[in-house]
Order: C-alpha cells, then structure tokens, then sequence
C-alpha cells in the first residue's frame, strides 16, 4: 500500500486542531482528489504529510510503503519519494534554481545508492523534461522563484516534480490562480507522472483541474474530516451545489 | 600586563632614520602611553573585548621572516598582477612580484619609501591627522617600519590589479605593526586587492591611507584570513576630494580577536563611497567593523552594507557612523547591517547611527539579526537536502549577495573562492 492514513489527529501550536481524525487509503497506480471549503485542513494535511514543522500529531499513523512515515525528517521523505508541490512556492534570494535542483537530485540520488549526475547529465535530463512540459530555460538561471510571477512558480514546481519523478506526489492547490495554459502544463506534469507504481493526492478548490487529470477517488474534507468520498462525479456535484450541503448532511 | 611598559619599552631609535621620523616615532609612543589600551569604558569600544592584548606581550616583529610558498599559494590572484607580499610585517623580496610598472606609477614597500621618497614618507606619519590619536594608531606610528605604498600621478589608469598579501607566521607572540598608503592622483584609477593570513599567535596592527584625488577611482578588497589564534587591529583612514570613487569591500573570516575602523572623510561634491563587508564567525571569534563616514560636502553618496554570519560561541560586532554635517546638503547615504545568528551562545551587537544636520537629504539605516529563513529550509528539505547542506545552502546565498556587490570580476570570484573554503571546512 502506498499511503495509509488512520484517524490521523493533528493541531496547530497554539492548539487548535486541524485535523479531526483523518482516514484516507491511496494505493500504487491512484490519483485522489481532495476538495473542501477554505479552512477544512486541506493544505494542513498536505503540509503534515510532507513534514512541515509547526504541526503537532496528537493522534493516530500514517504509513507509506508500510513504514511510519511521521518518524521521517521532512528531507527523509522527499527522499523516500514524497513530492510537495507547494500552494505558495518559496523564494530563495541568491540560490540559483539549477544549482538547487541539481543538489536535491543528487541528494535523491546518494540515498538510493546511484551515483549522482555530473553537470553534462544533469543539463541534458534538465532539457528533456524542460522539452516535455514545454517550460522556457528562462526560468532555470534565476534565483529560486524569486521575482517570478505566479504561473512560473507553479510551473518551477511541476518542473521539479518531474525531475524528482516521485513516488507520491502531493499537489496544495497547484491549480490556483492558473491561466488555462499553465494549468495544461500542471496537467500535463501529473498526468505524465501517472504509473502503476505511482500515485498522487491532489488538493483543488475547483472541479477545473478534474478535466484535464481524472481522479481514481474524490475527497471531501471539511472541518477537518474526509466526509465524503466518491467518483469524478462528486467533484461535479460539488461544482453544482456548493460545500453548503456538506453542513446539511453533517446537521 | 598591567602596565604599557613590554610596549613602549621595546622602542629603540633607528640610527639609520631621520632626525624627524625618530621624533615622530618618540612623540608617538608617548601619545600612546598617555592613551593606554582603548578599554570597554570608551563608548567607541564598549563591544570589543581586548583581554587577549591585556594578558599577552606581543613585541614588535623582528628579523626577516620566510614562509613556504604553499601558505602564500591561497591568497594569489589567478591573473596578472603587480604584488607586494609581506612576512610578518615585513616586505619579502623573494615572494614579491612588482613587475614592470606604468608611467606615472609608484608602488613599493614602506622600507624603501623610508629610504627614497622623504616627501612621501612625511604624509604617512602625519602626526597632525585626527586618526593619529588613536591608541592602535599611535602604537603603530612609534613602530611601522614596513608596508605598501601606491602612488598613482594624475590621470593614470592601472589596468592590472596590485596585489597586496600579509602573511604571518609566529613561534612566539610578536606584532606586526603595519603602515600602508594609496595615495591616487586627480582621476586616476586603481583596484587592490589585499590578503590578511598566517598561524600562530601574532598581533597583526595596520593603518592604511587613502587619499582619492578629484575624479580618482579606487576599488579595494580586503580578505581577512588572518590565523585563528591572531589578533587582527586596523585603521583605514579615507579622504576622498570631489568626484571621487571609491569602493572597499572587507570579507572577515579569520583571527580570533578583529578591529577593522574605517574613518572616511567625504570633502567634495559628487563622491561615490561604497564601503561593504561580509564576517563569517566561528567558534570563539570576535570580529567588529566600526566605521565612520563623515560627508563634509554637499551631493555625495555613501552606501554601506554589512552582512554578518554568526556561529557557535562567536560575537560579530557592526558600529556605523554616517554623519552629514549642515552644508552636505543633497547628500543620499544608506546603509545596512544584515545578520544571521545561528547559535543559541553566539552573539551580534548592531549600532547603525545616522547623524544628519543637513536638510535636503535622502539617508537611510537599518540593522537585521535573524536565524535563517524557516520556511527556505523546509522548501530545501522537501526537496530531499539534508538540514546540514540546506543551511549552508542559504549561509552560502547570504553572504554571497554581499559579495556581489564587489564590481570588479577576478576580486569577486577570489572572495567567492574564500567563502566557499570557510563553508567547506566547519572549523567548529
């Protein structure tokens, strides 16, 4: 099994809790979809999965691969094959995005025990997946996202993705804010990515994202529980009626 | 040490110098008895801990000193150059490189300038400077007997850079009082590079001049690499005439205990004054950049950034001074003092100062101590790089934004040279 997430309770430091016991089964092969009104924990759950500091697990597991994966450093999963795409992209003034993408991909590389890419190899799986989801070399000589606009972030980060070729990826609303190019590209990054012994949990406010990549399973969290699940279908129902009849089936 | 005395007594007048320098060196030594050490009572000194000038005799330097030509091979420039290498305070002949220099161009070491150039000589022993008043300052007046001298004639363009490098190399505590000079006629242009390094226990003590004609054009890096028992005392005194240029950048990354002053008087219109530095501290070290930019004219602009690196149990000092006196009116000074704190037992001290009594001025300060970005690292990390490595990842970004204000291409890739080493060997 992939990822296997049981009553998983987690809160902020300031103690208030975001996720209310969570239960979510992703195998090899699947893409879900988790959708839900602002403040559901959504990006909560993506950021405790990837190991973003300032949650707090009160309750609960989460296996990957069978392993506990909440005993992991942030670093330790990404290097497990757990891929972040972040909602807000960081920006690091003075680190030049080759150079970091070349250190996280040998840092991938080290842990697996395969040697790593000597600048010539490096460059040239840069331009071939570049080529892939049609992303300009612009972006690839400035310092990491800084002083790109928001598209370009999010296309940075499906670009990393496909050069870190994850075993999970887990997409915060990627989608966001997205001209319908650059939503093709993100598309087209995880649907690229899709493999039987891959998987990929993508958080989405909007159903829109859903046409170009066809969940397995749809998701809807809110108050920080899964209170739904379905087919494709839920995500067009949830574009219909709103999240308000999630408040009526819940009362 | 609780008197002067293994200071001043050390002091013996050189039958070979003339009547006037021996009088200078004797009246000197005096100022500085009457001076003492500068201690922490002086608000000017009040973060500097010279314990370790207090508790150990450091007599001049004497003797000529060699060192292999492997501790020198670090500091040299990839290009040509014109060098000046000196051992213990000490020019070396045999580890020197002058060359062939243009016309209009005089470089040479302080000791032949003693011997040759009696009008240059009296400028560098200007008793009469505010500067001269300065206990390190005082001290080294009494004992310089070497250095560097650049004078550059109106209107002369070096293209090569000088090379400046200081080694040290100590079996027992001694002093290296240092005097040095660049002195660049109306419009002429120059860069210095210049290298502080050595092992042992020394106490390397320089007072540099810089005096930039009009429309003159000075570029000048320091890297100081001084050894990690040595102590690192230095005074630059900077007076820059109208339509001058002149940009100084300091990296620090060396000597257990530094002082770097750097007094610059701005005394005419259109001055462009850049002075920068990065310090990198580890392990017990003490660094403070102190420094005093005095716009004595109307239309000029300082910019000044420092940025400080702070690890384990080291101190990182910044005291900046820009005053804009009544008539520099029109001035445009900015300065900022960035620091990153990175261990719970390490310390900064920040005191950036505006002093303005003009009106019409665009000036502005700030002062930043931090740890590193919390969210940059766990964007690192969640890309698979390893804590340690995403540190120095953004350790390395920090200082290298200072770095890249250093214009001059071969001077910032041998200052990224020496960044790299300081990140790639964790002295701890």
């Amino acid at each position: 099994m992939m990822l296997e997430i049981n009553n998983l309770h987690a809160r902020l430091a300031d103690g208030r809790e975001i996720l209310k016991g969570i239960d979510l089964t992703v195998k090899e092969g699947e893409v879900h979809a988790i959708m839900g009104p602002n403040g559901s924990g959504k990006s909560t759950l993506a950021g405790v999965l990837a190991g973003r500091p300032g949650y707090e697990i009160t309750e609960g597991s989460v296996l990957y691969h069978g392993k506990d994966l909440l005993a992991l450093s942030a670093d330790e999963r990404a290097r497990a094959g757990i891929f972040l795409a972040f909602q807000y992209p960081v920006e690091i003034p003075g680190v030049n995005n080759m150079y970091f993408l070349r250190a996280a991909l040998n840092a991938v590389h080290r842990s697996r025990g395969e040697p790593e890419l000597d600048a010539g190899q490096f460059l040239k799986a840069v331009r071939a997946k570049l080529k892939l989801l049609d992303i300009g070399e612009d972006l690839l000589q400035r310092a990491v996202n800084v002083g790109f606009s928001g598209g370009e972030k999010k296309r940075n980060e499906i670009f990393q993705m496909a050069m870190l070729e994850p075993d999970l990826a887990i997409l915060d609303e990627t989608d966001s804010g997205l001209d319908i190019d650059a939503l093709r590209v993100v598309a087209n990054g995880v649907n690229r990515l899709r493999a039987p012994n891959r998987a990929a949990i993508m958080i989405t406010h909007y159903q829109r994202l859903l046409d170009y990549v066809v969940p397995d399973v749809v998701h809807v969290l809110s108050h920080g529980r899964i209170v739904r699940s379905g087919d494709k279908s839920l995500a067009t129902e949830l574009e219909c009626r709103g999240y308000a009849f999630l408040d009526d089936a819940a009362a | 040490m609780s008197d002067l005395t293994s200071y001043t007594g050390a002091f013996r007048a050189d039958p070979g110098e003339p009547a006037w320098l021996v009088e200078r060196r004797q009246s000197a030594l005096a100022r500085f008895g009457e001076l003492g050490l500068p201690t922490r009572r002086q608000e000017n000194w009040r973060f500097t801990n010279l314990r370790a000038l207090e508790t150990t005799d450091y007599p001049p330097a004497s003797g000529v000193a060699t060192v292999a030509e492997a501790a020198l091979a670090p500091y040299l420039l990839t290009g040509a150059s014109h060098r000046i290498v000196l051992v213990n305070g000490r020019f070396s002949p045999t580890l020197s490189a002058i060359g062939p220099l243009p016309a209009g161009t005089y470089l040479a070491p302080l000791s032949t300038v003693l011997r040759e150039r009696a009008d240059l000589a009296a400028a560098l022993f200007d008793g009469s400077d505010a500067v001269a008043n300065q206990p390190f300052a005082a001290l080294n007046a009494a004992f310089a007997g070497d250095g560097f001298v650049l004078a550059l004639e109106d209107g002369v363009a070096l293209g090569t850079p000088i090379e400046i490098v200081h080694l040290a190399s100590a079996a027992a505590p001694h002093a290296a009082h240092t005097r040095n000079a660049i002195l660049a006629g109306k419009h002429s242009r120059a860069r210095i590079v210049e290298s502080h390094a050595g092992s042992g226990r020394y106490w390397r003590n320089l007072v540099t001049r810089v005096a930039l004609g009009e429309g003159a054009m000075l570029r000048h890096v320091t890297l100081q690499d001084d050894g990690d028992e040595a102590i690192n005392t230095g005074i630059s005194r900077v007076v820059l005439a109208t339509g001058a240029r002149y940009d100084a950048f300091t990296l620090t990354v060396g000597a257990l205990l530094s002082r770097a002053d750097m007094i610059v008087a701005i005394t005419g219109e259109r001055v462009h004054c850049g002075v920068s530095g990065a310090y990198l501290l580890r392990g017990r070290q003490e660094a403070t950049i102190a420094t005093l930019i005095d716009h004595a004219a109307p239309g000029s602009e300082t910019r000044e950034v420092f940025k400080g690196v702070v690890e384990d149990r080291a101190h990182g000092v910044f005291q900046g001074k820009i005053q804009v006196r009544r008539e520099a009116q029109q001035t445009n000074a900015h300065q900022l003092n960035k620091n990153l704190l990175l261990s719970p037992r390490a310390a900064i001290d920040s005191k950036p100062e505006l002093e303005i009594f003009a009106d019409d001025v665009k000036c502005s300060h700030g002062a930043t101590i931090g740890d590193l970005d919390e969210t940059a690292m766990f964007y690192l990390r969640a890309r698979g790089i390893p804590e340690s490595e995403a540190r120095l990842m953004l350790i390395e970004a920090f200082a290298a934004e200072a770095i890249e204000l250093v214009e001059d291409a071969a001077a910032q890739t041998y200052l990224r040279r020496h960044l790299d080493t300081w990140l790639a060997n964790p002295k701890g």
